[in-house]
């Protein structure tokens, strides 16, 4: 088994307001393109998948967590580990069911929505949707079948950012990944 | 008391005044103020732009009211017109009003879907407006 790769353990600071300010320019593009909210939705979505199904190499290279053995070790990773590493910001995991297959991240901020306000004309737009996508794609790689929304958004009044993530299956058949 | 926002063109991105009624008398101020506010910049040919600059100060002082400007770099102006019955307010009040107002102005200007241009109708960008019009007045 090789060592753990070269990458830098510290990430290449970079200005939180250039990536906020990219995604602002990405979102309102789709917007202008496809001038529905549920399209956009759904494209922010499968561009997250694409982002997470490579970003959790990276993940992988980076943090040096071995095999989660349950979903709530999965989510405790997600929490402290990737959204720290990626984002900067440590969201808590609450609101397990009963069955422990589903719970909430609470986020304070999310950085993708600095200085945004959503007009009243893009009320159903999910903003963040491409966490969403991330989350999915990411897990999906680790053989975790995932179903990921929000349910809150500052964005549309709330007090916090709620991320509900549902585990639906473990994936047992070896199939490569293709994009969506 | 009224705070106006304009465009480098000069029309207006964003008017407040706290009481309504004589609105008009305050627009008007607002207007003949830019006309300072140009002179102001024009004259301005070799100074460099650092946080001074960018305060104009007090514009004009008619007989009712004080007008403040501050202009940005990118030709952004701030109008602030007060009651000068209100001799409370100082230079350094003047020019933190600026300062926060130049600073939420960014903000909204950093949301998305703000195109540079647009009337401003931030709900964040009129609530800090409102405070800061309630200290002053």
């Amino acid at each position: 088994m090789s060592r753990q790769s070269n990458r830098a353990t510290d990430s290449k600071k970079m200005n939180s307001e250039l990536f906020t300010l990219t995604y602002g320019a990405l979102v309102t593009q789709l917007c202008k393109d496809y001038e529905n909210d549920e399209e956009v939705n759904k494209q922010l979505d499968k561009m997250g998948y694409n982002i997470g199904v490579r970003l959790i190499e990276d993940f992988l290279a980076r943090s040096s967590v071995g095999r989660c053995h349950d979903f709530r070790e999965t989510a405790d990773v997600i929490a402290k580990v990737a959204f720290k590493m990626y984002l900067g910001v440590t969201p808590s995991v609450t609101n397990w069911n009963p069955a422990g297959d589903e719970f909430s991240l609470i986020l304070e901020s999310n950085p993708l929505v600095d200085f945004v306000e959503l007009p009243d004309n893009h009320s159903n737009l999910v903003y963040s949707s491409l966490l969403c996508g991330v989350l999915r794609g990411a897990l999906e790689m680790v053989q975790m079948a995932v179903d990921v929304r929000f349910a809150q958004d500052t964005l549309r009044g709330d007090s916090v950012t709620e991320i509900r993530m549902k585990f639906i299956k473990r994936i047992e058949e070896n199939l490569p990944a293709g994009d969506e | 008391a009224e705070i106006c926002i304009t465009s480098m063109d000069n029309y207006p991105l964003y008017i407040r005044s706290i009481p309504t009624q004589g609105e008009l008398k305050f627009h008007y101020t607002v207007h003949t103020s830019l006309d300072v506010v140009e002179e102001k910049i024009s004259g301005v040919g070799k100074a460099l732009a650092d946080q001074r600059e960018l305060y104009l100060g007090l514009l004009y002082p008619t007989e009712d009211y004080k007008v403040y400007g501050y202009v940005t770099n990118s030709k952004v102006k701030f109008v602030i017109v007060v009651d000068s019955s209100n001799t409370s307010l100082r230079d350094n009040e003047i020019r933190s009003m600026f300062r926060k107002l130049h600073n939420s102005f960014t903000d909204v200007m950093c949301n998305p879907f703000y195109n540079p241009g647009d009337p401003i109708q931030s709900k964040a960008f009129d609530s800090i407006v409102s405070t800061m019009m309630v200290q002053a007045c």
